[in-house]
């Protein structure tokens, strides 16, 4: 009834190549790009620059290393050191004077460049060692960023970023910052959405599934592991600029802790892990569910009359979020995207009850 | 799983509920001042938060339970923040839509991510033992308040301690600086290397690896250097692991000092009697002696109106709290005298911090001036002694050095500047 499955196959290539073959896919895909469009001038301020605005940018960032986790099954624990790369190297750059097209587009390449030097060292071992390898990374950017005072800004550690202009329109409104960043962030996505249908992407996927049978079938596993090591960390270090710039506005090191690097781990495995839609979906719940629940405990504590003490009620929402994270886990391993794609599986031929 | 109808209709309810939490308007005709304190009682400062905390919201009761200032209540609203940046971002949004005029987000991380906001919003940020210690300097961030001797003049204090037990002379003196190796911890070595090229004394810095919980290689190292003062300078639970390195390494604890993180809290960790003669910095009086923790304890805690346990009143951070609010409320007294019939806003607010002359919350704290142009409110402590059941002090109130730490604050606060607009 929505997407008039039944009996509808596609004459042509094209209809069945395009990136959503169902006019009410499409339909939803405008009418969110509408809403994100016309929020500045739609929603209240508050709801602009703290919540759609860090959403954009952190599912950005869940894109960018999901390309690495979900697209070539190679676990990064530094996500956040390459991210702060990338911004400590453009806000350097637009300190300097260089206008801020050029310093996005070197953060991402100081990012990629570090970022496959890590990885081709890293990339020996593979897994779980991956994994303490890349959070190895993590910790030597830290202790680098904040050892070295001509990087971290001196005794204060925090680096102003200068006003800035992107394409001649100048970033200092809170509506400019977030179409600047709902900009870069529709490029990745339509860069994540293509580069699975491109021999790029296909070779990931065969390297994700089994490196050895990748080989074999004459994938050089190792130059494409490195290149997606490449690919993600150019986007984790515009992504890293595009925070400096339009969200905090401002670079320290504490920004980019292992926090970060956790946090979008989280985002893109309790999200799915290779969805482009799942990262919006993590991004969302690793981000607000401690805020709505927080919200929602003490709207719950003031109302209801609760004499909770001030320790459960600070510590109440963090087990929720647990068990919230831990539950969606449980119901749908694969991630919130999977939840997502059972309901609109169920809606296809509905109100028939089976597809194909 | 599959989709039935069923839980399809259970999300859907649930979605739909948990789109209904709105802001909720300030209530306009109420008089209330409107303050903020979304702080990290989670992550990393939890019980120094919680007892902090504890002491702001009891001494703003004290306040209201009067009658308010001017017939306005002062209402604050307490929020956890986790030491994560996009929620203390969001709480201070949400703050501001509401109409505060004032955040106090205690945490580095999170004062420093909202110091451009307050400045561009006018809002009176409070960053007391935490953020940029260049805040001091109300000309380049005037709408950032420490209220409080920052790190700068709290290592020149201890200097200067040093000095007059030495005897007045730190000539060829052995100082150890022991720190956690973040920007906090760093903060003090440019004050200590130019106090070292004035008095003369050798210096030598021992790192920790953030966050601290094992100590056990710097601590040998500091007792074979035979040092003559020692200094000790983290937060949270690196401060009870040195303090307990300190004594298994036989250092004479009436050597070792702290900055003003070290509390009854952490004693109990470290043990009470082993840590008796350790020294730290007293920004204001602690125990239940001074007069204002009397009267909270009479007309707060007493009545059972008091917000946490009651065996927490008088300990130190507890006081700070009190001591912090007790400034800001001050600030808000000197804004009606200024301008009794407001109106009510971040800038008017401004107006009274900045003109709090000699104010010593009834001798809780050390005389307290803030000026436009100083926001430490003069720089004044004491340093105090733990004698296995409390801290006394070992000396009045004092100042040291502050040529030196404005020096710095004036050279920091300029990069700052010059790096901004």
């Amino acid at each position: 009834m929505f997407y008039r499955r039944a009996g509808i196959l596609h004459t042509r290539y094209q209809d069945e190549r395009q990136l959503w073959p169902f006019a009410f896919d499409r339909g939803l895909v405008a009418t969110v790009l509408a809403i994100l469009l016309v929020a500045p001038f739609a929603f209240d301020r508050i709801y602009l620059v703290t919540y759609l605005l860090p959403w954009i940018i952190w599912s950005s960032a869940a894109l960018g290393l999901n390309l690495l986790m979900g697209g070539a099954g190679q676990v990064h624990l530094g996500y956040g050191a390459v991210m702060g790369i990338g911004a400590y190297a453009s806000v350097h750059l637009l300190r300097a004077g260089i206008p801020l097209e050029l310093a996005l587009l070197a953060g991402g390449l100081a990012s990629a460049a570090i970022g496959s030097l890590f990885g081709a060292a890293a990339l020996r071992v593979k897994g779980l060692y991956l994994a303490m390898a890349t959070l190895a990374m993590q910790y030597i950017v830290d202790f680098i960023i904040s050892h070295f005072s001509i990087i971290s800004g001196g005794s204060q550690a925090t680096l102003q970023v200068p006003p800035v202009r992107f394409l001649g329109v100048s970033l200092a409104s809170d509506a400019a910052a977030y179409y600047f960043a709902l900009l870069i962030c529709v490029g990745i996505v339509l860069f994540m959405l293509n580069v699975r249908r491109t021999s790029f992407g296909r070779a990931l996927a065969a390297v994700r599934e089994k490196d050895y049978a990748a080989a074999v079938i004459g994938v050089d596993s190792f130059r494409f592991k490195l290149v997606a090591f490449f690919v993600s960390s150019f986007v984790g270090g515009m992504v890293g600029c595009v925070m400096a710039v339009s969200y905090y506005r401002a670079v320290s090191p504490d920004q980019f802790h292992l926090d970060l690097s956790i946090q979008l781990v989280a985002m893109v495995i309790v999200g799915g892990l290779g969805s482009v839609l799942g990262s919006f979906f993590g991004a969302a719940l690793i981000l607000f569910a401690p805020i709505v629940l927080n919200h929602a405990v003490a709207f719950g504590a003031d109302t209801f009359g609760v004499g909770i003490s001030a320790d459960l009620r600070a510590h109440l929402p963090l087990m929720l979020y647990g068990a919230m994270i831990v539950g969606f886990l449980l119901w749908e391993p694969l991630g919130l995207a999977k939840i997502y794609n059972n309901a609109r599986n169920y809606f296809m031929v509905w109100p028939l009850r089976h597809n194909r | 799983m599959s989709v039935t109808r069923r839980t399809l209709l259970s999300q859907a309810a649930v979605i739909a509920l948990a789109t209904q939490f709105r802001i909720d308007p300030a209530a306009a005709q109420e008089k209330v001042i409107r303050f903020a304190m979304p702080q990290d009682f989670t992550k990393i400062y939890t019980f120094v938060t919680a007892e902090y905390s504890q002491g702001q919201k009891d001494y703003i009761a004290l306040v209201n339970a009067r009658g308010g200032i001017n017939g306005y209540r002062i209402l604050a609203e307490v929020s956890d923040q986790g030491n994560d940046l996009p929620r203390a971002i969001e709480q201070y949004e949400r703050a501001k839509s509401q109409g505060a005029i004032l955040v106090d987000p205690l945490g580095t991380p999170a004062a420093r991510a909202l110091t451009p906001r307050a400045l561009a919003d006018k809002i009176n940020l409070i960053t007391a033992y935490s953020g940029r210690s260049d805040a001091a300097d109300g000309t380049v961030f005037p709408y950032i308040f420490p209220l409080s001797p920052n790190y700068w003049t709290q290592i020149a204090l201890l200097i200067d301690y040093f000095r007059t037990q030495s005897g007045g002379d730190l000539k060829g003196k052995k100082i150890c600086f022991v720190h956690i190796d973040t920007p906090f911890g760093k903060e003090p070595l440019p004050i200590l290397k130019r106090l070292q090229e004035k008095l003369g004394f050798e210096l030598s810095t021992f790192p920790y690896t953030p966050p601290g919980n094992d100590q056990s290689a710097i601590w040998p190292q500091v007792r074979r250097a035979r040092p003559d003062w020692v200094v000790f300078w983290g937060a949270g639970v690196g401060q009870t692991v040195a303090l307990t390195e300190a004594i298994r390494n036989g250092l004479p604890l009436s050597k070792v000092s702290s900055s003003v993180w070290l509390s009854e809290s952490d004693m109990d960790v470290v043990g009470r009697q082993q840590a008796a003669g350790v020294l730290k910095v007293e920004p204001c009086a602690s125990g239940r002696e001074p007069r204002l923790i009397q009267q909270i304890l009479k007309e707060v805690v007493e009545p059972g109106k008091g917000s946490g346990a009651a065996e927490k009143v008088g300990t130190a951070y507890y006081n700070y709290g009190v001591m912090i609010t007790s400034i800001m409320v001050e600030g808000v007294r000197q804004a009606f005298a200024k301008a009794p019939n407001g109106p009510i806003s971040g800038e008017w607010l401004n107006a009274g911090l900045s003109s709090i002359t000699n104010f010593e919350a009834e001798g809780l704290i050390p005389p307290t001036t803030v000026t436009p142009q100083d926001h430490q409110g003069g720089g004044k402590a004491r340093i105090a002694r733990w004698d296995g059941t409390k801290f006394v002090p070992a000396t009045d109130w004092f100042t040291a050095y502050q040529d030196v730490v404005w020096d710095e604050i004036r050279t920091t606060a300029a990069e700052f500047q010059k790096s901004g607009k």
